[in-house]
């Protein structure tokens, strides 16, 4: 039995191809099997290629996997594209009509006219990826039960005669495939556990991490690839008594987030990079001001409007240095989807405890797969506060008081006896415009003492993951989705015999000092991976520990891949072996 | 004299920074007057501002005061509203900051009808940065970015709400501070959006449009008989050139921004009120 099967369904957009994907998804998760997926978007609202590939597998996962163990293409177009990408004993299902150059030995191949079965006998080309469902049922050895008993969940709400459409479809897909499909692969549907998992969007997990953390207040615009936070959240949040606003602009959405969380509320704005590239001057603001804010960024191809669809992880300096001034602002990567729903929760922790802004980055590809999460990951409660004033205080308020701690105790609008100003401009302890050196110098300090304060906080603490064998002289450091083909290659160069250790930090600002530092009195070799063109966070590390470090850099709008990982460890691995016997020959 | 008195409660004791004979100080003036009739608790007021001369205004005012960014104190107000419907909000801002930099957001706050009173202070010119054109500077006036006379036509502040949709809209003058007054009243009083532009004096930077006898000579008080509820008639008398219509133009009642998020929600909650074990079932 093959412990996890690594599975693509492409074709044209339109024709069902998700569905097909999501489907499994949704009955593997139920098994309680892990995963993790990939999809590609075409550029084009209607039509044009699409693909979800989908790795399901016994163990845990955090990458959707390389080589294809299954390929169902819909089209000569996708089997053109997508062939090369399947294993050498692989199992390929395609539409009957299709041609395949060559016929190679070991790789089954099975046949099926899909569209012509959809349209004969059920009478709706709509219904073909239903018929495909079927087809892999037989395949892959899933019990009839299981797809029956999902689809009618799903169809439930549209009606009995849609539902029995598609039970039809199912059916017919199945029947084919047991007459004319002897199975000739030894490809089947990995066992599950007892443990039923969650299976969500990293987008999705952003949204539901905002409301555990008790976020109500949502300002937005829309923007691929992003814009799905603010529609699960259009839906969800007024069931909780939360408001979501869609506005003009990105300048308007953050401004609003500025509003309502001085007024108290826990707000938030999901953007990608064009977005946050506007909202730059109003996160200074919030900076100056002290008002706690957590902004979203799920990163696209860039510069400009760049590769909407595409991911990239280019909007790091962006996040990190955006906004005129000396700006304070504490920066965040989740790795996958579980983390999307942690960090995002805990970034409101920090915001509302240090009064500041918090970028949140993902990536397109983090957005957008679906991956599995166990339940009990997904209950928390808020684990901090806004220190607020109590009410009644004499005399004029000073909002930002000189104190011990980091932070000045707020008043919420609404407070007796808490009336005082909140500036973009730089001021005194009341809020009162001030432009002497010693004013704008104290509270410059004040400022940024709370990244300090951050730093060392409880809440900041354990944010890296690390991997591999933490004796290995190379060591990998890399940021957000691209965790899941380091973790991959890791094992990969370890089967080869190269021990790799890695650190993943998902607080960016501000850095993790004490772990990074440790880290790097380890190792002789540091490989930076990330998907942007200058290597962004190889170039914070470089100029904050000055160290040399091994880029690798991509720009191809999809994630990395774990061969080119390994290629990288094997040359840093051949380069310490030159040396070491070089070491060796001298002293011979 | 009383009346005077606990108007001056709702001053915050900081001196403005307003040249002397700026017309602004009627402005503040009317407003903590308009407070002190409402007998509004100061610790339910919230005052924002974008930036500029007018923009400084919230310091001068004992209330919950927030100075923001040029150009957005609208959609911030817009926020603050959202999170706490039982603040009374008030937007200040002046001519540069609400129909240049800020101008893309009028219309979309009139539309939302937000229960915001935005005091949209007109001198017609930027005075902070000493002296370039406004977006009201009248076509082909020398100012020190125009030297040989400003290419634009000047944008009728009042004409524009009305053509946005406010659901309130009234033009006052800042020399005329008791008839000022009521209009800010009524903007308060007034359920949703209320635009009231005011017109003022720059006494440094603008001495030719907004001269303060050129305005005093072409006021006039709208005509009694004027339907406040029609809105053409309004545009028509907004936009008049020879005069300067000033009183309610436009008051319509259309439900306001919070109205309309309790109907939202009342609609979400018979879908199913949502608790997280409600929430996790869609990803099972």
């Amino acid at each position: 039995m093959y412990p996890e099967l690594i599975l693509r369904i492409a074709g044209e957009s339109g024709e069902g191809v998700i569905t097909i994907g999501e489907t499994l998804c949704r009955i593997a998760a139920r098994e309680g099997l892990h995963i993790v997926t990939f999809r590609t978007f075409p550029a084009e609202i209607k039509g044009g290629p699409c693909m979800i590939q989908v790795r399901l597998s016994e163990k845990n996962i955090s990458y959707h996997g390389e080589k294809l163990d299954f390929l169902v293409c819909l089209n000569q177009e996708a089997l053109d594209e997508n062939l090369p990408d399947l294993k050498e004993h692989g199992v390929l299902l395609c539409e009957a009509e299709c041609d395949l150059a060559e016929e190679r030995p070991g790789r089954a191949v099975y046949k099926v006219p899909f569209e012509r079965i959809a349209t004969r006998e059920i009478g709706s080309r709509i219904s073909k990826n239903i018929v495909v469902l079927g087809t892999l049922c037989h395949l892959l050895g899933l019990p009839r039960k299981t797809i029956e008993g999902f689809l009618s969940e799903k169809f439930a709400r549209k009606g009995k005669t849609v539902l029995d459409h598609n039970l039809a479809a199912l059916q017919k897909g199945l029947d084919f495939a047991q007459r004319h499909l002897a199975k000739k692969d030894p490809y089947k549907f990995p066992n599950g556990s007892e443990q039923k998992k969650l299976l969500m969007t990293g987008n999705e997990a952003i949204a539901l991490g905002a409301t555990a953390a008790g976020m109500r207040y949502f300002f937005g615009y829309p923007i691929t690839p992003a814009s799905e936070i603010m529609e699960w959240l259009a839906v969800h949040l007024p069931q909780m008594g939360g408001k979501v606003l869609q506005t003009e602009d990105e300048i308007s959405a953050i401004c609003g987030v500025a509003g309502a969380s001085w007024a108290g509320g826990k707000a938030m704005t999901a953007t990608s990079g064009p977005g946050l590239s506007l909202m730059s001057e109003t996160i200074g603001l919030l900076s100056m001001a002290e008002i706690p804010a957590v902004i979203v960024d799920s990163q696209r191809g860039g510069p400009s409007t760049g590769m909407p669809t595409k991911t990239e992880q280019s909007d790091l300096f962006l996040a990190l240095y955006g906004s005129h001034g000396d700006t304070t602002r504490v920066v965040m990567a989740p790795t996958s989807v579980p983390d999307c729903f942690g960090v995002t929760a805990l970034a409101f922790d920090l915001a509302e405890k240090y009064q500041l802004p918090v970028i949140v980055l993902v990536d397109q590809a983090l957005s957008a797969r679906l991956e599995t999460v166990d339940p009990q990951l997904v209950e928390r409660l808020p684990a901090s506060s806004r220190l607020c004033a109590q009410p009644g205080a004499k005399g004029p308020f000073a909002r930002y008081q000189l104190t011990e701690s980091v932070v000045s105790p707020a008043a919420l609008p609404g407070t007796d006896g808490g009336e005082h100003m909140v500036t973009g401009m730089e001021h005194d302890e009341l809020g009162n415009f001030a432009c002497d050196e010693e004013t704008h110098t104290a509270m410059t300090v004040k400022r940024f003492r709370k990244l300090n304060a951050i730093e060392s906080d409880t809440l900041t603490q354990g944010l890296c993951t690390r991997l591999g064998d933490e004796n290995a002289e190379i060591g990998i450091v890399t940021w957000g989705s691209s965790a899941g083909p380091v973790e991959e290659a890791i094992a990969v160069a370890k089967s080869s015999g190269i021990s790799v250790q890695a650190i993943i930090p998902k607080i960016l600002n501000p850095l993790p000092h004490q772990e990074l530092k440790a880290f790097f009195g380890k190792v002789k070799r540091v490989i930076v991976p990330e998907l942007n063109f200058v290597g962004q966070l190889a170039s914070l590390l470089r100029s904050t520990y000055r160290i040399p470090t091994i880029g690798l850099t991509k720009v191809k709008g999809v994630p990395l891949d774990p061969r080119e990982i390994v290629g990288k460890i094997v040359e840093a691995a051949e380069t310490l072996n030159v040396r070491s016997m070089k070491r060796y020959g001298r002293a011979g | 004299m009383e009346e005077q008195d606990r108007s001056c409660t709702y001053l915050s004791g900081v001196c403005p920074v307003w040249c002397p004979g700026c017309g602004y100080y009627g402005i503040l003036s009317a407003l903590v007057e308009a407070f002190a009739d409402l007998n509004l608790p100061t610790k339910e007021l919230a005052l924002i501002s974008g930036i500029g001369c007018s923009s400084r205004l919230p310091y001068f005012v004992k209330a919950y005061g927030f100075h923001s960014l040029h150009g957005r104190g609208l959609p911030i107000a817009q926020g603050v509203k959202t999170a706490n419907p039982d603040l009374t909000v008030i937007a200040v801002g002046g001519d540069g900051d609400g129909l240049a930099i800020g101008g893309g957001h009028l219309p979309h706050i009139a539309r939302n009808n937000a229960d915001i009173t935005y005091l949209l202070f007109n001198n017609a010119i930027y005075g902070m940065t000493k002296g370039q054109f406004s977006p009201t500077t009248v076509l082909y006036d020398i100012t020190k970015t125009s030297p040989f006379g400003l290419p634009g036509e000047a944008i009728n502040p009042s004409a524009l709400a009305l053509v946005y949709g406010a659901t309130f809209v009234a033009r006052g003058f800042s020399v005329r501070k008791e008839h000022l007054r009521d209009l800010i009243i009524q903007g308060i009083q007034h359920p949703g959006f209320a635009f009231i532009e005011i017109l003022a004096s720059c006494s440094s930077f603008n001495t030719t449009d907004m001269n303060v006898a050129r305005i005093i000579q072409n006021i006039e008080l709208l005509p009694e008989k004027h339907d406040r509820e029609d809105r053409i008639a309004a545009l028509r008398l907004a936009s008049e050139e020879k005069k300067i219509y000033l009183g309610v133009f436009h008051r319509s009642r259309r439900p306001t921004l919070e109205e309309k998020y309790q109907e939202m929600e009342r609609k979400a909650i018979k879908k199913g009120a949502a608790t997280s074990a409600d929430l996790l079932e869609e990803f099972a």
